[in-house]
Order: C-alpha cells, then structure tokens, then sequence
C-alpha cells in the first residue's frame, strides 16, 4: 500500500516536471541556472563581431569556469592582436582583472567596466560571467508558454531585484521546455523597461557529458545594428580545475 | 647587437621534435608612425618606423622561454634639441659651444628587448632575464616603479624590458609576494624589491619595499671627460603602498611612494585616482598625481627641473597635476576620446584629443593632437609648441 502511494507520488511528480504545468518561474529559471553553472567547465569559442556595413572581426578564446560559474578566466588566442591578453572574473564578475601582455600589466576593473563591451562586440562582460546573476539578481515571473525558433517554450519575465546593479532592467527568456535551455534571450535598457536593446538566440543544442548545451550564439544590438555570433567549439564538463588558475599569477601564463 | 640577431637566429632555426610544447611561436608587429610638432612658427616631423619580432617557446608544462627584438629606423627631424621648446630666461646662461649637447638624437637602434626564462611551480615562479617590469596601480603615474616612467600623451604604451631576477608567489587565494633583484655594477648599486600583495573585501592592495641607485645628473655641469653632464648617484629606498578597488560604484586606485634619498631631499609620491563607466557606454577617468620633487610654480623651474623631465629622471616637473580622459565608442571599431593634463602648480593644461581605429582583424591605428595651453615658462606652455602623432599597427 505504501509502496503504491510512493510510485502514484512520484508519476504524479514526474507528471508535473514533464508538463510543466505546476513549474513556477523561480523553478524554471533555477534549472536554467543549474545547466548553464557547470561544477567545472572549459571550452574553446569563437567570436564574431559584424557591423551594420558587414565587417567582421574573429577572436578565437579559450575560457575556463568553476564553481558553478563564480570563477571565470578567458584567454583570447587569436587574432595577434589580442593574443594572450586574459580577464579573470570572480564572485560572480563582481571583481574583474584584465591582463594586457603587452604591457605586462594587471588592471583591476571596477563593477561597471561589466557594461563595457568584451573587444568591442555586443556580449558585454556581465553577459559572459555573471554565473547566478538569473538567480540572485531577478525575479522570476512565468508568462505564457509560446514555440519559438521551432520549440516549446516556457516564457519567462526576470525583472531586476531591487537590491541588485545588473545591467538590465528586465528580460524575457524563452525556454525549451525539453532540456532547459534558453533559446532566445531580450534583454531591456537599464534605465527603460520597455525599451528592448539586445537578443540572444541559441542554436545547435548539442547533450554534451549529459548537459543540453548550445553551441552557437548570435547577440543583436538593436540600438547598433550589429550583431556577434559566438561558435562554442569544444566544450568539456566537470573537469577537475586547480583554484591556481583563477588567479593573478595565471593571468598573466 | 649582432650577436643578439645571431640569437634570434639560431633560436629561430633550432631543429624542433613535432611536440608542441618544443614549436616556437614567431609573432610580432610593424609600427609606421609620423610625429609632428609645430614651434616658434616652424614645423618639424619624425618618421619612425618600428619593427618588432617576437618569439615565444614552451619548452615544458612548466618552462617557457620568451624574448623580443626590436628594429627603428627614424627619418626627417632626427636631431631636437630641447633648449628649443625651453624660454629664454632659462637658456641664455649655457655657453654657446655647450648648445649641441642638450640635443636628443633619434638614430636608427635595433635590439634584444627581452629575453626570459620563466619557470612555473606549484607556489611560485621564477622569471630570469630582460623582462617587462610593471609596478602600480596608477594609469598614468606609478610612485611605486622604480623601472619605468609612462609617457602621459600615451601612457599605455609598453615599457623596455630590464635586467632582472623575480619570483612571484602565491600564499593562498586572497595573498601573494613578489621578490625582484635587477642586477648593476655592485650589490650595492643594484635594484632590490620586495612586494606583498593581498585582498581585502574588493580591494586589491600590496606593500612595497625597494631600494635601487638613483643617477641624476646636473644638467648645469658637462664633464668632458664622459662627455656627459655631471652624473650624481645617489641610494634611492622606497616604501609604499597602492590599492585598487572600488568605492560608491566608482572604480578608485591609490598608490604611494616615499623615497629616502641618501644625499639629496627626501620626497614622496601619491597617485589618487577613479574612473566609471557610463550606461551609455562613456567612459571617464580622472587621475590626481603629488610629487614633492616637483616645484610649485613656473617661475621655480630651472633647467635641470626641464632635463630631468626629458630624460625621464623625473616623472613631472610640477609638484600637482591632474590627468582626465574621456572616451566613447562610436562603433564597435572606433573609439574617440580626450585627455587633459593639467599642472595645478602652474595653471598650464595639454589638450590631447585621440582616435583609435580598429582598421582590420590585425591592424590598429592611434591618432592624437596635442595643443599646449599655458604662459611661458609654464609645465605645458604654449611656446613648447603643439603638435600630433599618427600611428598605425600591424600584427603578424
């Protein structure tokens, strides 16, 4: 008898996450935050830059996070422009260095240098490290589900915590109900709400060590007319990662 | 200098096993630029063009070799002499047959600029050879970098490399040390630097203590015999602190240096400085810079005040000055900006409004004008003339 009220519990559960139906936003955004937060993670990406006449920049990076997203290091390869200067970011990009090779120089950013663009694309350096900021810095609000780019989606409002100094006022997230994974990304002027200034749109989701992921990204500036696509093209999960490497001393290696 | 080329060359054509660790990397830039100053009426230019190779071998996990080349060639105006942009007053007691050695000439060099053995542990590294050597937090002026002075008009350019012994440690997350030896004549004469770096809250802070020889010069005195002015070495020992973080939204840094001179005046150094960006993607600094061996007003300036500043053996010729820039993207690949340098002690300011262009995936380009406004006499006088540089980039 009680071995039958625990399975029709658990089919009564399963039935609920496979539906959705009883998901609230907060329930939604955390398991969006639990695929894109890996243990460990590092991947090697491209990143394109085009501008509103067609002129295109690539960089080839190679990026490394751990704890879940707190701890965050980029070290772009290419092109010889830019090669081997690195940004490490901690504490969820709240501390920011930039490692210049030229120079040989570590500079300490503040927190608004996260709005500055990543070598002038359209992901800024909160949209690349920003780990729990879908938790700890919105609100979540479920919409009404609707397909985008093909999927089911749950439509998700994050609307800025009124503690918080991220960037964006608000966004709407549209999430694959199958894996979690946010296809399409609005996100709102900091100062105005109803003023949409850039999308992300996911694509190629790969299951890659059990985690859905997306490979590519395009952002759009609406404000610019421009656009940068970003190519993940290798990715590797929950690889064992020394806290060394988030450091001033690995910047600079 | 031939056997430094001699070097690069065999390093260059060593026989390498397929492995990567063994591959050399070859990399570098060509840097074309023209300055152009406008004086007394008269326009003079310098051409330089720049070529720079580097090269770069892991030879291990834990064994990195690296070293850079660097090739100038200067055309046009290659001979300045600095009594030119200097007022009357100050110039009229040389001798005319010691005129010619105030000049600054620009003659075609080519050298090995660093060349470096790093060697990576679990706790530290250890880096032996000519290296880039950068202390402090200041943007413009560092109190505590014993090594090198920036060039305000372009104080991101990078600096020669130096002779050097450094180990850079690391004690846990938040804390770490650097140890720096750069050897002169005698242990006596040589740099010796000790610095501990940790983390409070969001401010990065370290603790320095150096001591070095200082060689001013009197620029008053010619010796004949060096056919150089009179050199005056001295024991210079620094201590200080600098920290960078962040303060009401605002990114803030400080940093200090006093140095305890062993013949001359005592002085000390302080940079303050914030910078913040706003939402609209502006980006403002403003940087306060105190150096007590600068004088108080123009009318104190002498000439070895103006040689020293030249010659780099001072950072700045007034005790207070102010350093402000803006800039803004105006496309993803053009940022636009002005800096200001501002002598407190004189009332005299350097108007540099700049352009840099990303022009293609590996070629950049800087543009900059620099209007001097200030009396005769004064840190940015207007008789120091005005004038711009153009300079591009291009990556191999």
């Amino acid at each position: 008898m009680r071995t039958l009220a625990c399975t029709g519990l658990l089919l009564s559960l399963l039935y609920s996450i496979v539906s959705g139906e009883e998901l609230s936003g907060e329930a939604i955004i955390q398991k969006v935050n639990d695929n894109l937060n890996v243990e460990t993670a590092w991947s090697k990406s491209t990143m394109t830059i085009v501008t509103s006449s067609g002129k295109k920049r690539t960089f080839l990076s190679e990026s490394w996070s751990k704890d879940r997203g707190e701890k965050n290091l980029v070290r772009y390869l290419e092109p010889r422009r830019v090669k081997d200067q690195a940004i490490l970011m901690l504490n969820n990009a709240d501390d920011i260095w930039a490692f210049f090779p030229r120079t040989q120089r570590v500079r300490k950013l503040a927190t608004h240098a996260k709005k500055q663009k990543m070598q002038g694309s359209d992901f800024s350096y909160e949209d690349m490290g920003s780990g729990d900021a879908f938790i700890n810095d919105y609100i979540a609000r479920r919409l009404d589900d609707e397909e985008k780019e093909g999927f089911d989606c749950y439509k998700l409002e994050l609307t800025r915590a009124p503690d918080s100094d991220v960037s964006y006022s608000r966004m709407i997230l549209w999430v694959i109900k199958e894996n979690y994974v946010p296809v399409v990304i609005d996100y709102y002027e900091e100062d105005d709400p109803s003023r949409l200034l850039k999308r992300l749109v996911s694509s190629d989701i790969r299951v890659i060590g059990n985690i859905p992921t997306a490979m590519k990204f395009v952002m759009h500036n609406m404000n610019d007319n421009t656009q940068t696509e970003m190519e993940l093209l290798e990715v590797k999960y929950n690889i064992p990662l020394d806290d060394e490497l988030f450091s001033e001393r690995s910047l600079k290696k | 200098m031939k056997r430094a080329i001699g070097l690069m060359l065999a390093l260059l054509s060593c026989p390498h096993s397929a492995g990567a660790q063994d591959e050399v990397e070859l990399f570098g830039y060509f840097e074309p630029s023209v300055m152009g100053v406008r004086i007394q009426g008269s326009t003079r230019q310098l051409y330089t063009n720049k070529l720079r190779v580097d090269l770069k071998s892991a030879l291990s996990d834990n064994i990195t070799f690296a070293a850079n080349f660097d090739y100038i060639t200067y055309h046009g105006t290659t001979e300045w002499n600095i009594l030119d942009f200097l007022s009357s007053d100050l110039t009229s007691n040389v001798p005319q047959y010691l005129r010619t050695v105030y000049t600054l000439p620009f003659a075609d060099r080519s050298f090995l600029d660093n060349a470096y053995l790093k060697l990576a542990f679990d706790r530290f590294d250890l880096t032996v050879g000519k290296q880039q050597i950068s202390l402090g937090t200041g943007y413009v002026w560092n109190p505590l970098d014993l090594f090198n002075i920036k060039d305000p008009l372009d104080p991101t350019y990078e600096q020669p490399g130096h002779n050097a012994v450094r180990l850079d440690g690391s004690l846990g997350s938040r804390y770490g040390y650097s140890v720096l030896f750069s050897a002169d004549d005698s242990w006596k004469n040589s740099a010796k630097m000790l610095r501990f770096k940790g983390r409070i809250s969001r401010f990065d802070y370290s603790l320095v203590a150096a001591e070095t020889v200082w060689r001013f010069h009197d620029y008053t005195r010619f010796d004949p015999s060096w056919l150089d002015f009179v050199e005056l070495p001295e024991q210079r020992r620094l201590v200080g602190a600098s920290t960078a973080g962040e303060l009401f939204g605002l990114g803030t840094w400080v940093e200090y240096g006093y140095n305890k001179m062993e013949t001359s005046k005592d002085y000390y150094e302080l940079v303050a400085g914030a910078d913040y960006t706003f939402d609209f993607l502006t980006y403002f600094m403003v940087e306060y810079y105190r150096n007590t061996l600068g004088k108080t007003g123009r009318d104190l300036y002498d000439l070895n005040d103006w040689m020293r500043q030249y010659t780099a053996e001072q950072k700045a010729i007034s005790r207070d000055q102010l350093y402000m820039y803006i800039s803004h993207p105006l496309t993803d690949f053009i940022d636009l900006g002005t800096s200001c340098i501002l002598s407190l002690s004189d009332n005299s300011l350097a108007l540099v409004p700049m352009l840099n262009y990303s022009f293609a995936q590996n070629m950049d380009i800087l543009a900059y004008l620099n209007f001097n406004i200030g009396a005769e006499g004064s840190a940015y006088a207007e008789t120091t003339g005005s004038g711009g540089l153009l300079r591009a980039r291009v990556y191999f």
